[in-house]
């Protein structure tokens, strides 16, 4: 304990009329993407006032305060709106780093991220690695102080804005597929690396193919020992949650959708087919998996402030899959012979196609239904896992394709 | 307002399980099943001993004041145990509606006893068009000076077979009433149904000119009707998922332990993925049975919609729930000496009475203003 305590009172008069000093709000700010931080000069007030990262410690930028008092800076933060508290909660980038750089690196890049001066991606997923992450191919050699890069990575956002690529890479092809990856800090704006979009089959581009040839990474960019970058990884998941928490899209023609349990209801009614029995029972069906989703996540909540771990909190993505996936199908049919259609023109139906195609992006990414249900029935439910039969074999000797 | 307070109510349901644990175990199950009465007067008294046939009855007239919340969360007990006993006629119907409606001396003379477990009784709600709606009401009254003459049919009555007092819903010449009957007046004719769920026991029963005295009510007695049925769908949606989560456990626990080509059959993703689209129906059962508990008793607007949901999420979460898990065990569980259709046929049992899954949805549409 430190001989004065703050009292949360004086905490939150503190902070409340610090920001009343600092922060000068911005028409049109938007919030941390995976650029540079639009409002970086404030965000680095934050940090250096130590409202960024008030659990962490005093030799880096904390307070070394407890989570319900830091909850109250985050709280007084949200309240007017402004950026850069809870990053040691939120920031998968900058907690990645300070769990595991090495001290030199560390102390560069991580004041760097919570000042939101670096813009990040993630290297994760490839063409023949995706449910599969640990069958990564992109290689990485040592040579002198740095390591050289090959591959490529799939499913990149903000790859072409970034500085830094969260990596993980094959540094060893002779231990089996967990045992020989490195997790590495890339540098971005090099000539080794080369950033395509990808067309979506919504006929958007959010995410881009990265090609990487002979890209150079200093060997002090390593994040945690050599060949124990899947335990960086998990780390780094963890964090990625958080972030990617709310990532599923909601209608996207412009035109007003209507709100709250009755949504589908008054959908159906403006297609004609409000009278439909058949109808009736399908809206009745969707709108409960809807509200169920939502009754299911109140009660993990309530469960897990009594101190309960809940099961359900591995339910959320799953329901959310099978939610968007129903809707969608729903909101095709009350249209009829109307989803024939796209574009400005004809909103209704370019809602209900776009979440017939978008409600796929929650199906897989982030790990398919079907992964989902391995997880759930092997870490909720206790059930064995499938034999692996790579699981003990040198890489290199592991089938692909 | 509940008169049992939340740790009033962890208590009672540890002390309940132990009574079913002991007193309900499958052997039991599997006896009373094969008798003509379907329940054990023993457990009767020991139930009623604990406190349970009394729970939702006014403490005036002997019973516990429990609301709706105290109800669901032991109905999950007595659904995992597939407790064979009239507790939905005699500890849920008949007091549930004898507090809906407005007749002091009905129930200062029949709750008491009902609260005690000293007499058993039901309530004869539908005709045999069997929708429990109002317009299936076959029975009429008819004035006969001051008192009341039965005539037409009541079908699917739960329990009737040992009762000692019938409720009957009728049609009066001013609209539906409540009567009180002696099953065993004359002009009552009991006929015992042959159950596919073998823990439940059901009969027709017909009406001919029978006696009857009628129950006083200030507005609709189908509002009372309605307000019984509410508190009917409630309990069992608790035992649908107390159900359920015993279900899931002992399917789970059996692809644990069965071995086939040399692994235990959960390992398999064809398996595995069945349990994990279970473990969401169970979870999606127990959350929408307790939020409809929870809305009923604090008086919330939301109460009608959250019951309409929880009748048709959680019976179909049931029967899903009951059938896969046979599917899940294979051979084994096509066998009589097998659990698992014991809980197939609760499952059907629970999600027909009342009103079935499509008419809730229908009932939920509406509510959501459609």
């Amino acid at each position: 304990m430190t001989t004065q305590t703050l009292t949360d009172e004086a905490l939150k008069a503190e902070v409340t009329a610090w920001l009343a000093d600092h922060w000068k709000p911005k028409a049109g700010d938007q919030g941390a993407g995976f650029g540079l931080h639009p409002q970086r000069d404030f965000m680095a007030k934050v940090v250096e006032a130590r409202w960024a990262v008030p659990t962490w410690p005093k030799d880096w930028y904390g307070r070394e305060m407890s989570l319900a008092q830091a909850k109250i800076i985050e709280k007084a933060f949200a309240a007017v709106g402004a950026p850069g508290a809870g990053q040691d909660r939120s920031n998968l980038w900058a907690n990645t780093a300070m769990a595991h750089a090495t001290p030199a690196f560390k102390k560069t890049i991580v004041p760097a991220l919570l000042k939101g001066e670096v813009g990040m991606c993630l290297l994760y997923s490839e063409p023949g690695a995706g449910s599969d992450l640990a069958a990564i191919r992109t290689r990485a050699d040592r040579k002198g102080d740095h390591y050289v890069v090959n591959g490529q990575k799939v499913w990149t956002s903000g790859a072409a804005v970034a500085d830094y690529g969260m990596l993980i890479a094959r540094t060893d092809w002779d231990v089996p597929k967990h045992k020989g990856i490195s997790f590495f800090f890339l540098p971005m704006k090099q000539p080794g690396i080369e950033v395509r979009p990808l067309r979506q089959i919504t006929n958007e581009a959010h995410f881009n193919e990265v090609f990487i040839t002979d890209a150079i990474v200093p060997a002090d960019n390593m994040l945690g020992p050599l060949n124990n970058g899947w335990g960086v990884l998990q780390t780094a998941l963890a964090y990625e949650r958080s972030v990617m928490g709310d990532a599923a899209r909601g209608p996207r023609s412009g035109q007003d959708n209507p709100k709250g349990d009755s949504a589908l209801v008054e959908l159906a009614r403006e297609a004609g087919r409000l009278n439909d029995p058949v109808i009736r029972q399908e809206v009745a069906q969707v709108t409960a998996y809807k509200v169920l989703n939502r009754l299911n996540n109140a009660r993990a909540k309530a469960e897990l402030a009594q101190g309960n771990s809940s099961p359900i909190m591995s339910l959320g993505k799953l329901a959310m899959s099978r939610i968007l996936h129903e809707e969608a199908r729903l909101r095709s049919k009350l249209l009829g012979a109307g989803s024939l259609l796209e574009g400005p023109d004809h909103p209704r139906a370019e809602d209900a196609n776009f979440l017939s195609l978008n409600a796929y992006f929650t199906s897989i990414g982030g790990g398919t239904d079907q992964i989902q249900r391995n997880i759930i029935g092997e870490r909720v439910l206790g059930l064995p896992k499938e034999p692996e039969v790579d699981r003990d074999m040198a890489f290199r000797d592991v089938r692909s394709g | 307002m509940s008169a049992i307070t939340a740790e009033d109510l962890k208590v009672f349901v540890e002390q309940l399980k132990r009574l079913l644990a002991d007193r309900s175990s499958e052997t039991e199950v599997r006896r009373l099943s094969e008798t003509s009465e379907g329940y054990d007067p023993t457990v009767w008294k020991a139930l009623a001993d604990l406190g349970v046939t009394g729970l939702i009855i006014d403490e005036d007239h002997g019973g516990f004041g429990g609301d709706a919340v105290a109800l669901e969360r032991v109905m999950e007990e007595v659904g995992a145990a597939l407790l064979c006993s009239p507790l939905l006629s005699s500890a849920i119907l008949a007091p549930a509606l004898l507090q809906a409606l407005d007749d002091d001396a009905a129930k200062v003379r029949l709750l008491p006893d009902l609260a005690s477990g000293a007499k058993i009784a039901t309530v004869a709600i539908t005709g045999p068009s069997a929708g429990w709606i109002e317009g299936h009401v076959a029975v009429d009254a008819m004035a006969v000076g001051t008192d009341w003459s039965l005539t037409g049919k009541a079908a699917f009555v739960t329990h009737a077979h040992i009762a000692d007092v019938l409720l009957v819903v009728a049609r009066a010449p001013d609209g539906v009433a409540v009567f009180e009957v002696d099953p065993k007046a004359a002009g009552v004719s009991l006929t015992s149904l042959p159950t596919f769920d073998h823990t439940l026991r059901m009969s027709d029963i017909d009406f001919a000119k029978v006696s009857a005295r009628r129950l006083a009510c200030n507005g609709s007695a189908w509002q009372a009707v309605e307000a019984m049925i509410d508190l009917a769908l409630i309990a069992l949606a608790g035992e649908q998922a107390g159900g359920s989560r015993r279900v899931l456990e002992m399917t789970v626990d059996y692809a644990k332990n069965r071995y086939q080509f040399g692994r235990a059959i959960g390992s398999f993703q064809a398996v595995k993925h069945m349990a994990a689209d279970l473990l969401m129906d169970s979870e999606s059962c127990t959350s929408a049975a307790r939020h409809a508990a929870q809305c009923l008793a604090s008086g919330s607007d939301e109460a009608p919609s959250a019951i309409s949901l929880a009748a048709f999420a959680c019976a179909d979460a049931f029967s899903a729930i009951t059938a896969t898990s046979i599917q899940m065990h294979g051979g084994i569980a096509f066998t009589w000496a097998h659990p698992a259709h014991l809980y197939l046929r609760r499952a059907r049992a629970d999600a027909h009475l009342f009103g079935s899954s499509d008419f809730y949805r229908e009932r939920y549409v509406q509510q959501l203003g459609g």
